[in-house]
């Protein structure tokens, strides 16, 4: 017979035969008629004699309604401070005049102008352009590369302990060392890649590569420099998530003879989808503000080839001190982001409960 | 030692792979992974002369002019104890409120729990930059600018969801009856919180730990526009001793050395525990 072992917020676990049930309480209620101890309060069994009276009481663990906030309160006032309230302050400010080096100037209510004049902005357009463009090029290749690593450590290798750990090598550092390691390797006449690289295209006849001064070439050696970063991080999630897959299907397939393409494609992929999708979304929420990385090698140029929408940003409000038009373009910045975030959660949700 | 060829296999695991490519691919890979890191750490222990000659060197005798100049005349040491404070009191303080936090989340249902602690997130998903001009403007109204009290702060809150979101998971995975046990025996919510709670959390809130404090040692971009002499810490000192008009690449290479030496330093003492506290869930069930 079914019966109720513990209770863990509004699901229980049911010892039921061999393995683990989840089943909603109400469903074991209306089972078992018996009641659950989900909303008991988790207080002292019988009343310790020496108890506090007063407002500490109400506030104490004997009171489950208020003692959570209690227990939260340090968490949001410090996140209310931190990230509530300076967003009304980008609101005030994009809604104003204010330039940061002018102090003197006064300040004026100019409503909605501060983010027409974004819009209006060409390099806004250009920096969107190059920010997404950035992001799914780096996205789309640590992707694939960290899939077929992690699929190579899944064959046993000799001495994987130890490459595992240069391969990781790149993630443990911080991305401002890894943006000035790859500063020092692509400088001209300084490097080792310009050092030798250029040694192999002179003798081809090619001349140097101007692998930062040239504005296409630039941008895909930050794509380079950011695949470098965070291949790993992809390998090490792919490789999390191969683990987890039950042997099983394969053991049918390879009964079935399937080639190992289709055993790929239709076993591999499908299982693997909620470890790819969070994977995905976590490293194209992070690219999508690389920041050391581009201020470090690029500052944005040449030109305004390599400008992302973080560093015309903090460009507009810190080099330009224009910090109305800044707080406007963090704003918009926000928006993009929300929607991206709302978009991703939609794909995790449907994806899990499918993966269910 | 978790050496794979000792690890239990199962019976129909594969053989050893044995075709050169793919050792071919991985030798690679791992030179290229690490080949850039090792360049810049000797580059650190190059003399002026070896560090911009025409050639690059592979051998030459160490030197340590580079640290010399960083420590003596630069005086970095002075940012390093910067960093040092602000990633130690910053771990403690979003580590301690957000166990509390993440305690309530996974310990109560109350109304508005998962509102809760999805907005807790969302402070996550912000990139920094976007709220640095309102958080540049109140910290000059506030004279917070150039201060580590400032500092502290504002990684607390950034590092603070972070903190929530891990450790609630791992809440959830120990039991509650261990707790309410300990009440029936007599003991406080608070007694048991701390010697029935905390002790199994440990492994868990110091691998949290590590990573946050990580998080915050690195922190460039705020640490760049909101600090410029008195609590400037390492990654902006870095930038702004190494590269000026002309780059110095010794002192560069120096500098990385000083900045990374305590993280590898750290992972390769805490490895053991890193590793046990994020597979934790041993006693889960």
């Amino acid at each position: 017979m079914t019966q109720p072992v513990r209770a863990f917020g509004a699901r229980t676990i049911l010892s039921h035969g061999g393995g683990d049930v989840a089943v909603s309480r109400h469903e074991i209620e209306r089972m078992t008629h018996i009641k659950t101890i989900a909303d008991a309060p988790l207080s002292p069994a019988e009343p310790a004699e020496g108890r506090r009276r007063g407002i500490w009481s109400r506030l104490g663990p004997s009171n489950p309604a208020v003692f959570p906030w209690v227990l939260m309160a340090p968490t949001l006032i410090v996140l209310f401070a931190i990230g509530v309230y300076p967003f009304l302050y980008a609101l005030y400010i994009a809604g104003h005049n204010v330039i940061l080096s002018k102090p003197y100037v006064p300040r004026f209510f100019v409503g909605l102008y501060q983010y027409q004049a974004v819009i209006q902005d060409p390099e806004f357009w250009s920096a969107l352009k190059t920010t997404i463009w950035f992001t799914v090029q780096a996205v789309f290749i640590e992707f694939w590369l960290g899939l077929g690593l992690a699929l190579l450590f899944q064959r046993r290798l000799l001495g994987a302990g130890i490459m595992r750990v240069f391969i990781l090598i790149p993630m443990i550092l911080p991305p401002l060392v890894a943006a000035l390691i790859w500063r020092y390797m692509f400088y001209p006449g300084a490097g080792l890649v310009t050092y030798y690289g250029g040694g192999v295209t002179r003798a081809l006849g090619w001349g140097e590569i101007p692998f930062l001064s040239d504005p296409t070439i630039a941008f895909h050696t930050l794509v380079f420099v950011d695949v470098w970063e965070w291949t790993p991080f992809m390998f090490l999630m792919m490789s999390a998530g191969l683990a987890s897959i039950p042997r099983q299907p394969y053991e049918a397939a390879e009964i079935d003879g399937a080639s190992a393409w289709r055993v790929f494609w239709t076993i591999t992929m499908p299982l693997l989808r909620p470890a790819m999708l969070i994977a995905v979304v976590i490293r194209t929420m992070d690219a999508f503000r690389t920041y050391e990385l581009i201020v470090v090698m690029t500052r944005g140029g040449p030109g305004n080839a390599t400008t992302t929408l973080n560093v015309y940003l903090t460009k507009t409000g810190l080099e330009f001190f224009d910090a109305s038009k800044a707080a406007a373009i963090s704003l918009v910045m926000m928006m993009v982001i929300i929607v991206m975030s709302f978009v991703f959660i939609r794909a995790l949700r449907s994806r899990t409960e499918t993966a269910e | 030692m978790a050496h794979p060829d000792t690890s239990i296999v199962s019976p129909d695991a594969p053989p050893v792979q044995r075709n050169w490519w793919v050792y071919l691919v991985l030798a690679a890979v791992c030179v290229i992974n690490f080949l850039p890191y090792l360049w810049m750490v000797m580059t650190g222990f190059m003399d002026n002369a070896t560090a911009t000659g025409q050639s690059p060197q592979w051998v030459f005798t160490p030197s340590v002019e580079a640290f010399r100049f960083l420590i003596f005349e630069k005086g970095i040491m002075e940012n390093f104890l910067n960093s040092l404070v602000v990633s130690l009191a910053s771990t403690f303080f979003s580590v301690t409120f957000g166990m509390f936090c993440a305690y309530a989340i996974a310990r109560y249902d109350f109304g508005g729990r998962d509102d809760v602690s999805f907005w807790v997130l969302t402070n996550r998903m912000m990139p920094p930059v976007a709220v640095l001009i309102p958080i540049f403007v109140t910290f000059q109204t506030m004279k917070l600018l150039d201060t580590l009290v400032g500092l502290i702060i504002l990684y607390t809150a950034m590092q603070l969801p972070f903190v929530v979101w891990m450790l609630t998971g791992y809440f959830r995975d120990i039991p509650r009856r261990y707790e309410e046990s300990a009440m029936v025996d007599g003991d406080t919510w608070f007694q048991a919180f701390r010697k029935v709670t905390l002790p199994l959390m440990a492994p868990s809130i110091s691998a949290t730990a590590i990573f946050v404090m990580i998080l915050s040692w690195n922190e460039f971009a705020f640490a760049t526009f909101l600090t410029s002499t008195e609590a400037k810490t390492l990654p902006p000192a870095i930038m702004a001793y190494s590269i000026g008009a002309n780059i110095s690449w010794n002192v560069l290479g120096a500098a990385v050395v000083l900045v990374t030496a305590p993280l590898i330093l750290f992972v390769l003492v805490l490895q053991r525990q890193l590793i046990s506290g994020l597979s934790q869930g041993v006693i889960r069930k």
